[in-house]
C-alpha cells in the first residue's frame, strides 16, 4: 500500500483505515510504537493539562463504542480527550482500539493524553485476551510485544487545572505528594507492589476511611480522610480515576471529592450497563455525559458464537443450543 | 502453594435445600419459557445491579458483592401439578459464600508474599488500618439453587441419597433441544488476579431436562476450583436426580497438562471445559425424588 511505508507512513490515512475497522500491517504497527515512545518518554509521571477535556474510563476493546464516544463526545482533535487506561484486554477489538489511540496520540500529541492502566501490562494482557487476539489477528506474538513495550513508556497520572488528579486506580500509602510520583521510575512491567502498582490498582472504599488491605492479600483500598488529606496537601479539589465497572457509567464517592469514570458499556458484551465520558468545562463543571452500547456491537458479538473462538467462550451471552453434559 | 491447610470446607455439604430467600423485590419481567409435560420453566434476564440495589443487598447479604452481579436474573423450574419448584438466583447463591474466612479458610494471590514483604520492609503497618473485613473474596459456592416444598403439602417430597446417576447415555442422544438458555449469576475478575463465574446452562428435551449450575474459579498461579450441581428431570416419571460434584487442582498441575507445543495457555486456562476435564474429581453425590 502506497503511502504506508514504514519510514513516512501517512498517519491521515491510517486512521482513515482504523476508523473503517481495518487492521495496519505488522510493519506499520511496530513504526507507531517506536515514534510513540520517543513522543511518550518525554513526558513527566505526572502531565499537567488544561480543560476544556474530555475524560474516558475503561475501553476494555470495546472498539465500536470507543467510536460512539467520538461521536457523543466530538472528534478528536476538535475535543481534547484524556483516557484513564485499560484500553485492551476482554473486548474482540483490544488492537484496533490502541492502534487507533496510538495513531491519534501521534497524529493530535497535544489534544489526547493516554494513561497507563493495570491492563497495559505484559503478564496482565497474557491472561485476559489482548496475547490472544495478536495472535489470531497477526498470525504472530510481534505485534503484541510492540504494544506492550509501548505500554511501559505511558504516563502514570494527569493533573488537570491545577485542581483535579487523574489516575487509573487510585492512591498509594507511599505517596503524600504529587511530587513523590514524579520520581517514580515508570519505564518498566507495572510490578506487583509499590507506589506503581498502588497508583493503577488501588479502589476507593466508603465504608473505611484509611488505608486499609485486600482480603486478597495484595491490593490496598483508600477512604475519605486519605482523599481529604491528599487533596489537602495538594492543593486540590477533586480525583478522577477509572478501574471499577458501575452499573450507572459513573460513580461520585466522598462528598464529591472522588468519581469514577466507566467508558465500557454493556461490558463484556453481558453486563447491560450505562458507561459515560466525564466533560470537564473550562469553568471546572464536570459533566457525565451518559451512553449506552453502539449499535453496531450487536453483528460483532455474532462472530462470538464461531466455535473456532475457544477462548471467547465465556463472552457469548446468548449461545447457541448446546449439548453440554 | 498457597492453599491454607485448613481447607475443610469439601463443597456441597447437606442435601437439604434451603427455601429462597428474597433480598429485592422480584423483578417483574420473568418470562415462561417453555412449558413441556407436568413442567414449566421460567426464566429472568436483567442488567446488573445498579447501585441503589446493590448497597440495599450489600448491606443485607453483610459481604461486598461480586463485580458483577446478576441480582435480577433467574431460572425457574415449577411442577405445576404439585406446586413444587426449584429456584437458581444470584443472590441466595451470594449468600452462601463464606463471610468470615472462618469456615473455608482464605486463599492469598499469587503474589500475596512478596506484597507483604515489602509492606514490612517499608514499615507502613501503622498507617494501615487492618484487613477489610475478611471474606471468601473468591466467592466460592457451592450452589444447588433453592427448594419450595410443594405448597399444599399433600405429598411431603424428600430427596434421598443414592449411588444412582444421571444417565449419561439419555443426555448424550440427539434428541431435539426444545428449550437452550444460559445465563451469568455473578463474576469477579479478583482484580485480575483470575476469575470466578457462577453460571447456569438449561436443556429441555421432549423427555427430560437437565440443567448445570457451574461454579468455575481460576486464581492465577494459585488454583483451579470447579463446583457443579446437575439437576435432572425426567418428565414421565417425575424423577428428579440432583448431583454434586466437586473439582480443584493447582494452577500448576493444570497448566503441565497443556500441550509443549501451545504457545497461548491463557486459551486453555480460560476454558471452563477444558479446565473441568483435566482436573480430578473430590467428590460427588447424588440424590433422588419422585415428583408426583
Amino acid at each position: 500500500m502506497p503511502g504506508l511505508l514504514l519510514a513516512n507512513f501517512d498517519l491521515d490515512e491510517c486512521i482513515e483505515r482504523l476508523y473503517n475497522k481495518e487492521l495496519l500491517p505488522e510493519i506499520v504497527v511496530n513504526a507507531l510504537c517506536s515514534k510513540v515512545k520517543e513522543l511518550l518518554i518525554k513526558e513527566s509521571n505526572v502531565v499537567h493539562i488544561q480543560s476544556p477535556v474530555t475524560v474516558v474510563g475503561d475501553i476494555h476493546g470495546q472498539f465500536h463504542d470507543l467510536l460512539e464516544i467520538f461521536k457523543i463526545g466530538g472528534p478528536c482533535p476538535d475535543t481534547n480527550y484524556l483516557f484513564l487506561g485499560d484500553y485492551v484486554d476482554r473486548g474482540l477489538f483490544s488492537v484496533e482500539t490502541i492502534t487507533l489511540l496510538v495513531c491519534l496520540k501521534l497524529r493530535y500529541p497535544s489534544r489526547i493524553n493516554l494513561i497507563r492502566g493495570n491492563h497495559e501490562s505484559r503478564g496482565i494482557t497474557q491472561t485476559y485476551g489482548f496475547y490472544t487476539e495478536c495472535l489470531r489477528k497477526y498470525d504472530s506474538a510481534n505485534v503484541w510485544m510492540y504494544f506492550t513495550d509501548m505500554f511501559d513508556f505511558l504516563t502514570l497520572s494527569v493533573v488537570i487545572d491545577n485542581s483535579i488528579f487523574c489516575v487509573h486506580g487510585g492512591l498509594s500509602p507511599t505517596i503524600h505528594s504529587i511530587d513523590q510520583i514524579k520520581v517514580v521510575d515508570r519505564f518498566k512491567e507495572i510490578p506487583h507492589e509499590g507506589p506503581m502498582a498502588d497508583l493503577v490498582w488501588s479502589d476507593p472504599d466508603d465504608t473505611k476511611s484509611d488505608f486499609s488491605l485486600s482480603p486478597r492479600g495484595a491490593g490496598y483500598t483508600f477512604g475519605i480522610e486519605i482523599v481529604k488529606k491528599f487533596l489537602y496537601m495538594n492543593n486540590m479539589h477533586h480525583i478522577l480515576r477509572a478501574h471499577q465497572l458501575c452499573q450507572e457509567g459513573y460513580q461520585v464517592l466522598f462528598d464529591n471529592r472522588l468519581s469514577t469514570v466507566w467508558s465500557a458499556p454493556n461490558y463484556c458484551y453481558r453486563c447491560g450497563n450505562l458507561a459515560s465520558v466525564l466533560e470537564v468545562k473550562d469553568n471546572g463543571e464536570r459533566f457525565f455525559n451518559v451512553f449506552d452500547a453502539a449499535p453496531e456491537n450487536g453483528e460483532h458479538t455474532m462472530m462470538l458464537f464461531n466455535p473456532e473462538q475457544k477462548s471467547q467462550s465465556l463472552f457469548a451471552q446468548p449461545q447457541p443450543v448446546e449439548y453440554f453434559l | 502453594m498457597n492453599i491454607p491447610a485448613t481447607t475443610a470446607f469439601s463443597g456441597f455439604t447437606s442435601i437439604s435445600t434451603p427455601p429462597a430467600k428474597s433480598f429485592l423485590p422480584p423483578p417483574n419481567n420473568e418470562k415462561l419459557a417453555i412449558a413441556v409435560d407436568d413442567w414449566r420453566i421460567y426464566t429472568t434476564h436483567n442488567p446488573i445491579l445498579n447501585s441503589v440495589e446493590l448497597d440495599k443487598v450489600t448491606e443485607s447479604i453483610g459481604i461486598p458483592m461480586p463485580e458483577m452481579i446478576f441480582g435480577n436474573n433467574g431460572f425457574r423450574l415449577l411442577h405445576e401439578p404439585s406446586g413444587w419448584e426449584i429456584t437458581f438466583d444470584a443472590l441466595n447463591a451470594v449468600d452462601g459464600v463464606d463471610k468470615t474466612g472462618d469456615r473455608d479458610g482464605l486463599l492469598k494471590v499469587s503474589c500475596s508474599q512478596d506484597w507483604l514483604k515489602s509492606r514490612q520492609k517499608r514499615e507502613l503497618e501503622s498507617k494501615i488500618s487492618g484487613v477489610v473485613k475478611p471474606f471468601d473474596w473468591t466467592y466460592s459456592v457451592a450452589y444447588s439453587g433453592n427448594v419450595t416444598p410443594s405448597p399444599n403439602n399433600t405429598n411431603q417430597i424428600s430427596f434421598e441419597v443414592t449411588e444412582e446417576r444421571i444417565p449419561i447415555d439419555k443426555l448424550k442422544r440427539p434428541d431435539p433441544i426444545l428449550f437452550f438458555d444460559n445465563m451469568i449469576l455473578y463474576e469477579d475478575e479478583l482484580s485480575d488476579n483470575g476469575s470466578s463465574v457462577l453460571d447456569i446452562k438449561i436443556r429441555v428435551m421432549p423427555e427430560r431436562l437437565l440443567l448445570l449450575c457451574r461454579f468455575f474459579l481460576r486464581i492465577d498461579g494459585v488454583l483451579f476450583r470447579i463446583r457443579d450441581s446437575r439437576t435432572y428431570i425426567e418428565f414421565k416419571t417425575g424423577e428428579v436426580i440432583r448431583e454434586f460434584q466437586t473439582q480443584e487442582a493447582t494452577y500448576e498441575s493444570l497448566r503441565k497438562k497443556i500441550p509443549s507445543y501451545v504457545e497461548d495457555y491463557g486459551v486453555y486456562l480460560r476454558d471452563p471445559n477444558w479446565v473441568s476435564q483435566h482436573i480430578p474429581i473430590q467428590s460427588v453425590m447424588c440424590e433422588k425424588a419422585i415428583i408426583t
